[in-house]
């Protein structure tokens, strides 16, 4: 069986190698736990990153951790590269399975296994939706506090293995701040617990080097995460502004004011208008940008946040400054701001969303390289983006049908990139590595931290059989790709 | 103390590089990574050099705006403090002797102080690192900007790796705005059991504590911190004055079912004599008593099991106790020249105790003949193997602080 750990581009498993490669997995999960069909592997061609594919050879959905180990056992033993995924929202193609092999779906697995609200944290499997954890925990005054924009759909371990932000984490921070251990199936099929219940615990942390690590260190199966007091109130407000540029500003201001606010979005108008087509919210088409600031804590110090804030905001040539009058307003304000991705469909049949961050105090020049750019290439580019963190989301719409566009898309996103990266920043903040910015990654290191890098890779997973082609880029290369073309080996193998 | 044969004071990240390359391919010693000095776990290495960094200090770039500072790993923890504080922002890791320490030890050792409840630990402000490894390689991960998640977090992998790894020289951090007030209750009870409901209420208090500490004995001369037998709960908050002042009525009037002994509020101007008491309390059994070991330990379990250690270890047993209960971190010492086979009869019943709720239990600063305080990194389990593989493939002559951990 030829498969391709060190070449993408190579034939995947063999008809053959296959037969064999399922009937062992059957034994393992049953006929209910795979997908082994041309028409049903299509479903798993792709993430929420859609500008490469490339199908599995086989999907299995395991229930249990104990099939994890039988499952990736057998990938060793065959040979067969494997590649965890959660339920596929990663937006840079962080589960796109590289040269073939089997697709390990863990959102069978989804099981809360211990709430413990005196201690602080909850026990669960990696399938989980991460928005069905805070709704277990409504009524306790608990919540789970990374909520990516994908909660609804997004996965525990994917948010673990991606290490996920969202709106909120300007103040609470992301994954890796709430998560105190995790239980993984190594790349070797043993089973290792980092961290527990327990903080502080002796050795290295490498619950932190998990996290984030993309699923090139092993198959998350239990996660033990921190839990966060539901804040007594809130203050939801919308800052309208004329241009962006008044906007960032307004957001220093504020910052430099010593306020932290729970989240600090901002919307230009080219999403506005999407959004209010979807959601008849009331948002000003005719607005520049506007701010979703929230701040929240005891009632007895909001009040006087939002306050300042209102005042900072007109000081910074805010037209007006509304509030959500209720809970009910404040929760359609916030579907806007986490389903903006959704109401895209109105604007165009394909998108694609960058992740780069630069200093806060980087965004007016960022913003308006963005707009150049979508001039110069010709692509309509909209934003909505998590502005207090300096992370942005420029949305580059397309068709990709249209195979001269999506090479226009390829390039501006590069160079908007790039530019983050010339401001002092990085080509993510949440979204991950994946295969879309794995060329960026001697952009951002030199040779020697990728090489302590692959050291660490080399630790957990020598054979680069788990998650092969993700996080660092393979050595070598003929040298005559351009830098575009190189950086989309899922790309590749699907033409 | 100027450079000799076993002591080295770089002047530069280049300089300390090349010392490490030339070490590497020569005489190979063991590396002994030092910033202030203020924690005694130097391993074991005989012919070891130590590598001073207190003169890597320098501030490379601090845009107050962006809220974030990169500053070479030698800074003073109290210079850092000023630096920032000139900006009305701060690091908000609570840190004895910090005239001393320095951030990269602090990193290494991974201490935390009270406020580590509500503000966290180095691993949540550590946002980009340099370091050199056991071969004179220098490398760094993770940026300038406060999100990032390009490549494997190795800041995460250094924060509490006391060097083993790589000796760090350069590091970037997350910021916070000072807050404008913050003030203390203190509550005292006859034991310790009896606190435990108190902190299981504060999980549903309408208040938002920063500081859940619990003492059982001090001795801390001056009216800044009560002199008594008696467990101490201290309850910390920060925020606006209102805020602050609210959550201290508000506490006082939620804990008066318990009935404490002791009551005290600490506000305005006592806050800092007060925190700075606490805070050192929580470094008094960083450094040896009078040149005797301290017999220091630490224990991690849940927080709901740290008052049965307070009340396990309580004064008239000769313990020194102190925890960050909210955390689940109880450390203290039980000063005293024990015999090792003395020691163990003296700690086996507590290491007991915290091992039956799943806690562990971990020895610094003991005499080398107590054999058994290291055989608690059995629990870990297969992590220990993985820990060990890590250090090799970092550290594959073992030349950083050899001895210092047992997975080295």
């Amino acid at each position: 069986m030829t498969l391709a750990v060190q070449n993408p581009s190579s034939e995947s498993v063999t008809a053959i190698a296959a037969t064999k490669l399922i009937n062992r997995l059957r034994e393992i999960v049953g006929e209910e736990g795979l997908l082994y069909n041309a028409e049903e592997l299509l479903v798993y061609e792709c993430d929420g990153y859609t500008v490469e594919k490339k199908v599995p050879d086989v999907v299995v959905f395991p229930t249990s951790t104990e099939q994890v180990v039988a499952i990736v056992k057998l990938c060793n033993e065959l040979d067969v590269p494997f590649i965890p995924r959660g339920a596929g929202t990663s937006l840079a193609g962080g589960t796109l399975p590289i040269g073939g092999g089997v697709m390990i779906t863990l959102t069978r697995m989804k099981r809360i296994i211990e709430v413990n609200l005196r201690d602080r944290y909850a026990v669960c499997e990696p399938g989980l939706v991460n928005l069905h954890l805070t709704n277990h925990l409504k009524e306790t005054g608990f919540h789970y506090a990374p909520d990516p924009s994908s909660q609804g759909a997004c996965t525990i371990g994917g948010n673990v293995a991606t290490n996920s932000g969202g709106p909120h984490t300007l103040k609470y921070g992301v994954t890796v701040n709430h998560v105190l251990g995790v239980e993984a199936v190594m790349p070797d099929g043993s089973i290792a617990q980092f961290g527990g219940p327990c903080e502080d615990g002796p050795g290295y942390d490498l619950t932190g080097l998990f996290v984030g690590s993309e699923g090139t260190f092993g198959i998350c199966t239990k996660v033990w995460v921190r839990l966060t007091r539901n804040p007594e109130s809130y203050r939801t407000l919308l800052g309208v502004f004329e241009t962006v540029a008044a906007a960032t500003q307004a957001i220093s201001a504020i910052i430099g004011a010593g306020i932290v606010p729970a989240a600090l979005e901002m919307m230009d108008q080219g999403i506005i208008g999407a959004l209010e087509a979807a959601f008849h919210f009331g948002f000003p088409l005719d607005a520049g940008a506007v701010l979703l600031i929230e701040v929240d804590g005891l009632e007895v110090a909001v009040e006087d946040e939002a306050v300042r804030i209102e005042d900072l905001c007109l000081q910074h040539g805010a037209r007006e400054v509304r509030r959500a009058r209720s809970a009910k307003e404040r929760l359609l304000l916030w579907k806007c701001r986490k389903q903006a991705f959704g109401a895209i469909g109105r604007l165009s049949p394909s998108y694609c969303t960058q992740d780069g961050v630069v200093p806060r105090t980087k965004l007016p020049e960022i913003l308006e390289f963005i707009t150049d750019c979508g001039k110069r290439h010709g692509l309509r580019i909209v934003n909505v983006f998590h502005a207090g963190d300096g992370n942005i989301h420029p949305i580059l719409l397309f068709d990709e049908r249209d195979a001269e566009q999506v090479q226009r898309v390829l390039l501006a996103s590069d160079e908007i990139l790039t530019k983050c990266l010339d401001l002092g920043g990085s080509v993510t903040g949440e979204h991950g590595i994946g295969v879309e910015k794995i060329s960026f990654m001697d952009k951002l290191f030199a040779p020697a931290d990728l090489a302590v890098m692959k050291q660490l890779r080399d630790v957990f997973n020598p054979d680069n059989r788990c998650s092969p082609g993700k996080m660092l880029p393979t050595a070598g290369g003929c040298g005559t790709e351009s830098h575009t073309h190189k950086s989309h080996p899922g790309r590749r193998a699907a033409m | 103390m100027p450079n000799s044969d076993s002591v080295f004071h770089p002047n530069t990240q280049d300089e300390l590089a090349q010392f490490v390359v030339t070490n590497a391919a020569s005489e190979r010693r063991p590396l002994i990574p030092i910033g202030g000095g203020t924690t005694s776990r130097k391993g074991s290495a005989e012919n070891a050099v130590e590598i001073h960094l207190d003169q890597l200090n320098r501030v490379i770039d601090f845009p107050a705006r962006d809220m974030t500072i990169t500053v070479e790993a030698g800074i003073r923890m109290a210079d850092l403090a000023k630096i920032l504080r000139a900006e009305n922002q701060r690091l908000p890791i609570d840190i004895p002797q910090a005239d001393q320490a320095t951030l990269g030890g602090v990193i290494a050792s991974n201490w935390s102080g009270p406020r580590r409840y509500g503000c966290g630990t180095m691993r949540d402000y550590v946002i980009g690192i340099s370091a050199i490894d056991a071969s004179g390689q220098q490398f760094k991960a993770g940026g300038r900007v406060v999100k990032n998640v390009a490549g494997y977090d190795l800041c995460k992998l250094l924060v509490g790796s006391h060097g083993t790894l790589a000796i760090i020289t350069q590091v970037t951090l997350k910021l916070r705005p000072l807050p404008e007030s913050s003030g203390f209750v203190c509550l005292g009870f006859d034991t310790a059991r009896e606190i435990e409901p108190v902190i299981d209420q504060l999980q549903r208090s309408a208040t938002r504590p920063i500081v859940i500490d619990v003492w059982n004995q001090n001795f801390i001369e001056g009216r800044t911190i009560q002199r008594t037998l008696s467990p101490m709960l201290y309850v910390g908050y920060e925020g606006s004055e209102r805020e602050t002042l609210w959550q201290i009525q508000t506490l006082l009037a939620e804990c008066k079912q318990f009935a404490p002994r002791i009551q005290e509020t600490i506000l305005d101007s006592s806050v800092k004599p007060f925190l700075f008491a606490l805070t050192n309390l929580s470094g008094f059994s960083l450094t040896k008593l009078s040149g005797q070991f301290a017999n220091r330990f630490k224990t991690c379990l849940p927080s709901s099991r740290t008052m049965e250690i307070l009340q396990h270890a309580d004064p008239y047993s000769g313990f020194i106790v102190g925890s960050h209960a909210g955390n689940g971190i109880v450390f203290g010492h039980h000063a005293g020249d024990y015999r090792a086979e003395e020691a163990e009869a003296l700690y086996r019943p507590l290491r007991e105790l915290v091992r039956s709720h799943g806690g562990t239990l971990i020895f610094s600063d003991v005499p080398s003949d107590w054999k058994f305080a290291e055989t608690t990194w059995a629990n870990l389990g297969p992590a220990a193997t993985w820990m060990q593989r890590v250090k090799q493939q970092l550290d594959p002559l073992n030349l950083l602080k050899p001895g210092c951990l047992p997975v080295s």
